[in-house]
């Protein structure tokens, strides 16, 4: 769940940091819960690709599904768990550091 | 934004906050999407009749009809109201993928909506009810109603903006 090197920032994780992975929590994060199909296309995934990054993102507790039938079809809707919105966003502030402050305005 | 296991280099670290944000962005474009004309048209019917009602409910002694007659059309208006929100509700996360989402629109505006709207509603009935004057629950109509335009409309620019 944590990245292995020493020289990480705090809340750096490695399991959200996968560039698929990533995308797919920025989507969740911002949209709460999402269909598969919306979050397929919305990244440009193929359903095997999005299906492999979702069950690494729900084996870590990160992400869980829900089942719903639509017009006989059964969908699949994605969310951020609690653990997966706190390490998404800590991520992102681990990102933000490894990038350091912007540039003050110029004197 | 590869990083081979080791720190990410701070211009990897800024294009993966910059993908995140971007889809962050279209997220929100979906989040924001208005709701269909028809629901909308509801809403605002609903939103325009409710001080009239409440104000017939409230009244002093029975006004235009009586006040178990208001009480009926309250009810009824609230159930109609509510079975379509449900549909609308829906249809509109069917359509976008999304969840419906009560945060879209930032607090300033919505705050001001949520404490407003129900003590303007609530207010107009007992001036009503005070003062005899049928002119606070026709106010308190059209404030509700231009509130619910006004809203729909904040959607509709925002969806567009951020689309």
């Amino acid at each position: 769940m944590s990245a292995d090197a020493h020289d990480m920032p705090a809340g750096f994780d490695a399991t959200v940091h996968a560039p698929n992975r990533l995308r797919i929590c920025a989507l969740l994060d911002a949209a709460g819960e999402a269909e598969f199909g919306l979050v397929q296309k919305q990244l440009g995934l193929s359903a095997s690709v999005l299906s492999k990054h979702a069950t690494v993102l729900m084996d870590a507790g990160y992400v869980e599904q829900r089942k719903a039938v639509r017009e006989t079809r059964q969908r699949v809707w994605l969310r951020l768990t609690r653990a997966g919105r706190d390490a998404y966003r800590g991520h992102l502030a681990a990102l933000r550091e490894i990038v350091g402050p912007p540039p003050g305005p110029a004197s | 934004m590869e990083t081979n296991g080791g720190r990410p280099t701070p211009a990897q670290a800024h294009s993966a906050l910059a993908e995140a944000e971007h889809i962050q962005a279209s997220a929100a474009a979906l989040s924001a999407t208005p709701w269909p004309n028809w629901f909308f048209a509801t809403l605002t019917l609903y939103i325009a009749a409710l001080p009239i009602v409440y104000g017939g409910v409230m009244a002093d002694e029975d006004w235009l009809l009586t006040r178990s007659t208001w009480m009926g059309i309250m009810v009824a208006i609230t159930a109609v109201y509510v079975a379509l929100l449900a549909v609308a509700g829906k249809a509109w996360r069917d359509k976008t993928g999304v969840a419906l989402r009560l945060d879209v629109l930032p607090k300033r505006a919505t705050l001001p909506l949520a404490v407003g709207l129900p003590s303007i509603l609530v207010g107009s009935a007992f001036a009503f009810r005070a003062t005899g004057w049928p002119g606070w629950l026709i106010a308190a109509s059209v404030i509700g109603a231009a509130a619910s335009v006004g809203f729909h409309l904040a959607f509709v620019r925002l969806h567009r903006a951020s689309a």
